[in-house]
């Protein structure tokens, strides 16, 4: 399965420390400095007055990035929207965006080393309801290239039961 | 690979389907280079396809101008490249939407956009940064569940809205719905509407006192109303056309008091052609039918339709409808019920107060919904389409004022409804109030926009939220309405405060500003536009607020509305209430003022470049330009004072006063001289292109030309308005006239 478009969400260990406004100078930062290797970043999006919604958006033209608060879980995400090459190409550069993206976050004084997030867990949603819907042969399907690149002790399970909702995986026990 | 054009085949309609293979055949052949841009452009704009702020591919990023690199050349039109993100607009006729249409339009907010839907002032739908190789499969889904993105934007005929409450409305003489419906199908893609020189809007309201469907600022705005003929009720409506707003806004001329429901599609084909053949086709400033009517008369205008309309072939389409119009109602998905005694959850007092209508159908009321900066969520609009199956069938709107309602919702559901709207994020209260901010995209993600309109909303918004319960009752009913730049696509003109933005130079930076316009009124279809009484820094906007609002309770006589305060009040003295906000404080003591609402970034500074010798110019033309403002302010007096004929002139003067500090720059003894001061900012401004607004053009040099080639040869009230806007719009442009020269360096 040749996805190109998911996400992967790492959780703020500290939820309080995810003070969205916060973002809006941080991520414009990143602009001056280009501060994502392999990214062309865009532009920045307060959408922090929508409940639970992407709160501070990055827009860049491989990939998005937020502060998103779905369900409530703030955290990191980030969104693949290019293609890297094949799935398990796109699925490495992914993660190594939003790892390098965890750090700079974690660095910036702005935040004076409050918000951190969590390495081992993290959500991987697929956002292709074509190429990938949500149902059990998709989870089946994605599952070997996850294990690829999240290590071979990662577990993986489906959450979002919804059809209508995109395939959701937890994975736990992330080795990189 | 499977293909959402294989798996929707069956699904969608096939003239649809044609319609969005042609545009895939478009891109095919724009990236093969077998299509010019500019012809690209406009096809993509007729499916609702729009450029995005730096889509050139340049961004200051507060330090300086940013390359933004791509991996191709390829461009979707001038100055667009093919990778930057771009807008994709949708239409939603009348505002209708049914939950499974919802859940599709979440489902490619999600893996096409940012994961936000966002509802405009016209009843639509616009998704951001959208990649333009993905906008047929974007089309083609949605034209699965019926939805289409056809004319969405370019020079069409757009959106057809309608009031939300059509149908279930109190005060309405009859449904709109199956007529808009019909216009909306009828003119969709029809030939006679495919060779306008500007976009058509067209508007409908059931009745005249509300606001409803906004017809007055309508390009072709249709009112419901009926007749008694031989003992028997018919249907018509009230036409008016020639309505907008724009940079100046126009109240729409009445056509026809009564006009036959028979005749609404044949007399809006009549209108279509009229507007494609006559209409301006190479000044895009003047293009809009208001033009045409204005250079006509709406007499003329009326008797070239009513002779078109005569030339035209019968077609069964334009009366088919006419038995389903009659017969149509919708079913309520419950039977109606009364709420009596229910145990209320907290905070469902003060939203059922704001966000809650009774219908005219007794034990049914409609649910606002509303959306900050009409924004919702992927996820809330899914759980959103879950909530109206539960409580109100196939029947919710979107609303020209950015919110979305529910209607025939059973009374004794109101609760459950308010607690499952809560859960999601969106049962706050207020719709309809002043903490119901309206705002166009603004700097967020228009190449237009000046300043930030939606960041100014968002602060006015929650400042005004958390003091709602304390706000005055005459407070708590006015609008406010933001546009990003002179365009009104924030309707600040409607709107009892409105602002539009703009920039001002000071010193060696720049600040970004709004211009104060007050007193538009909202009611009566849009019944009238407020006048621009004074710009002030973004910043002291919400100081703005609150002196207005503060001494509207204090000094209203009973019952006095807000238009008749402003009025009694006078321009005048509005102003010099407000005029120690004018004053910027310098950035070594406040940089707040150099940047924008909810942007760190200093206000497009990086281009600055100002020679020593032109700081005592700048001084000079800025002294000129006060004058400018003075005579713009007077002008404003006059008529609201009724004196038509001083109006124009002041307005007049005012703009020559302003030409002539531009021309002064360069010749510092230019006399003070009509003539001379014409010729001189024509030749060395407007044919020089120094001075064209970049994507205005020539728009404002023309309406000094005109004014002064073609005087009027009798005041009325609408010509006075208009050259009174024209000349704020003029001095405006001079403003930043002085900035282009002045970032150019070549006083």
């Amino acid at each position: 399965m040749e996805l190109c478009r998911f996400g992967i969400k790492l959780f703020a260990i500290d939820p309080a420390a995810m003070d969205a406004k916060k973002f809006v100078p941080i991520f414009h930062s990143w602009i001056q400095k280009q501060a994502v290797e392999k990214h062309q970043l865009i532009d920045v999006h307060d959408y922090s007055h929508i409940h639970h919604g992407p709160g501070i958006l990055l827009v860049g033209h491989e990939g998005n990035f937020s502060t998103e608060m779905g369900e409530g879980i703030p955290g990191l995400v980030y969104f693949r929207k290019v293609a890297a090459g094949t799935f398990e190409d796109s699925l490495r550069a992914s993660l190594k965006a939003v790892l390098q993206a965890a750090d700079l976050v974690e660095a910036d004084p702005v935040l004076e080393g409050r918000a951190r997030f969590r390495r081992d867990e993290l959500l991987f949603i697929s956002n292709d309801r074509l190429l990938a819907p949500n149902n059990s042969a998709t989870f089946e399907g994605l599952k070997p290239t996850l294990g690829k690149v999240f290590g071979a002790k990662a577990g993986f399970t489906a959450v979002r039961a919804g059809t209508r909702d995109r395939l959701t995986i937890r994975v736990t026990g992330v080795a990189y | 690979m499977p293909t959402w054009e294989e798996k929707l085949a069956d699904r969608i309609d096939p003239q649809l389907a044609a319609e969005i293979d042609k545009f895939e055949t478009e891109i095919t052949l724009r990236k093969q280079g077998k299509l010019d841009e500019k012809v690209f452009a406009e096809t993509r704009l007729r499916r609702g396809c729009y450029g995005q702020r730096y889509d050139n591919g340049h961004r200051h990023d507060g330090i300086r101008s940013q390359e933004l690199h791509y991996s191709t050349d390829l461009t979707k039109g001038p100055e667009t490249l093919w990778d930057a993100p771009g807008m994709q607009r949708i239409k939603i006729p009348f505002g209708g939407l049914n939950p499974d249409q919802m859940d599709v339009l979440a489902d490619l907010a999600e893996e096409y956009a940012d994961g936000v839907l966002h509802v405009t002032t016209r009843q639509d739908f616009q998704y951001h940064f959208v990649h333009i190789d993905d906008t047929p499969a974007i089309m083609r889904r949605l034209a699965a569940v019926g939805i289409t993105t056809r004319e969405a934007c370019g020079n069409s005929i757009r959106n057809v809205t309608a009031c939300p409450l059509a149908g279930v409305c109190n005060t309405e003489t009859f449904d709109v719905v199956p007529y808009a419906r019909a216009t909306a199908k009828f003119m969709l893609g029809h030939p006679d509407a495919q060779n306008f020189g500007r976009k058509f809007k067209i508007a409908f309201s059931g009745c005249r006192q509300e606001a409803c469907g906004l017809v007055n600022m309508h390009d072709l705005g249709l009112i419901a109303v009926t007749r008694v003929e031989n003992g028997r009720i018919r249907r018509g409506f009230e036409v008016y056309v020639g309505g907008g707003l724009g940079a100046v806004p126009h109240n729409a001329k009445l056509f026809e008091e009564f006009l036959p429901e028979e005749d609404l599609l044949p007399t809006t084909q009549a209108i279509s052609r009229v507007f494609a053949r006559l209409g301006e086709k190479k000044q895009r400033d003047r293009a809009r039918i208001k033009f045409l009517i204005a250079k006509l008369g709406i007499e003329e205008f009326k008797r070239l339709v009513v002779e078109e309309r005569q030339t035209l072939q019968a077609d069964p389409r334009w009366t088919e409808y006419l038995d389903h119009a009659h017969q149509y109602t919708e079913k309520p998905l419950k039977p109606p019920t009364l709420l009596n005694g229910q145990r209320r959850p907290e905070g469902f007092d003060a939203w059922y107060a704001t966000n809650v209508y009774r219908q005219k159908q007794a034990g049914y009321v409609v649910a606002s919904i509303t959306l900050p900066l009409g924004d919702l969520a992927s996820w809330q609009m899914r759980e959103l389409a879950g909530i109206a199956r539960r409580f109100s069938g196939d029947s919710v709107r979107t609303t020209v004022e950015q919110n979305m309602v529910l209607r025939w919702v059973s009374e004794t559901d109101l609760p459950d409804l308010y607690r499952d709207l809560m859960r999601i994020g969106l049962g706050a209260p207020g719709a309809g109030t002043i903490v119901d901010v309206t705002a166009c995209p603004g700097t967020d993600t228009c190449k237009l926009g000046i300043s930030s309109s939606r960041g100014l909303a968002g602060e006015l918004r929650t400042r005004l939220a958390a003091k709602s319960y304390t706000l005055d009752e005459a407070v708590k009913n006015l609008r406010i309405k933001i546009s990003g730049c002179f365009n009104s696509c924030g309707q600040h003109h409607i709107a009892d405060m409105g602002f539009y933005g703009m920039s001002i130079n000071v010193g060696n930076r720049k600040v970004p500003h709004f211009q104060v316009v007050l007193g538009g009124k909202w009611q009566d279809n849009a019944g009238a536009y407020g006048l621009p009484l004074v710009r002030v820094p973004s910043k002291r906007i919400p100081e703005v607020i609150d002196r207005v609002t503060d001494r509207y309770v204090r000094e209203r006589a009973a019952n006095e509305s807000f238009q008749d305060f402003l009025k009694r009040v006078g321009k005048k003295d509005l102003r010099a209430m407000l005029e120690d906000l004018t004053h910027i404080p310098p950035y070594e003591v406040d940089p707040s003022f150099y940047s924008d609402w909810g942007d760190p970034r200093e206000y497009t500074i990086g281009d600055m470049g100002v020679g020593e010798c032109a700081g005592e110019v700048i001084s000079v033309a800025q002294f000129a330009l006060a004058a400018a403002d003075g005579l713009v302010f007077q002008a404003q007096l006059h008529l609201e004072s009724g004196d038509f004929p001083n109006a124009d002139q002041l307005a007049y003067k005012a703009m020559l006063q302003a030409a002539l500090s531009l021309v002064r720059v360069q010749w510092p003894e230019a006399p003070d001289e009509a003539g001379t001061t014409i010729q001189e900012f024509r030749q060395r401004f407007f044919e020089t292109n120094i001075w064209g607004d970049r994507y205005a053009g020539s728009k404002f040099a023309q309406y000094l030309f005109i004014r002064h080639s073609a005087p009027p040869s009798h005041h009325t009230g609408d010509h006075a308005h208009r050259v009174v806007e024209e000349a704020q719009l003029f001095v405006d442009a001079v403003y930043r006239g002085h900035e282009i020269l002045a970032e150019r360096g070549t006083r």
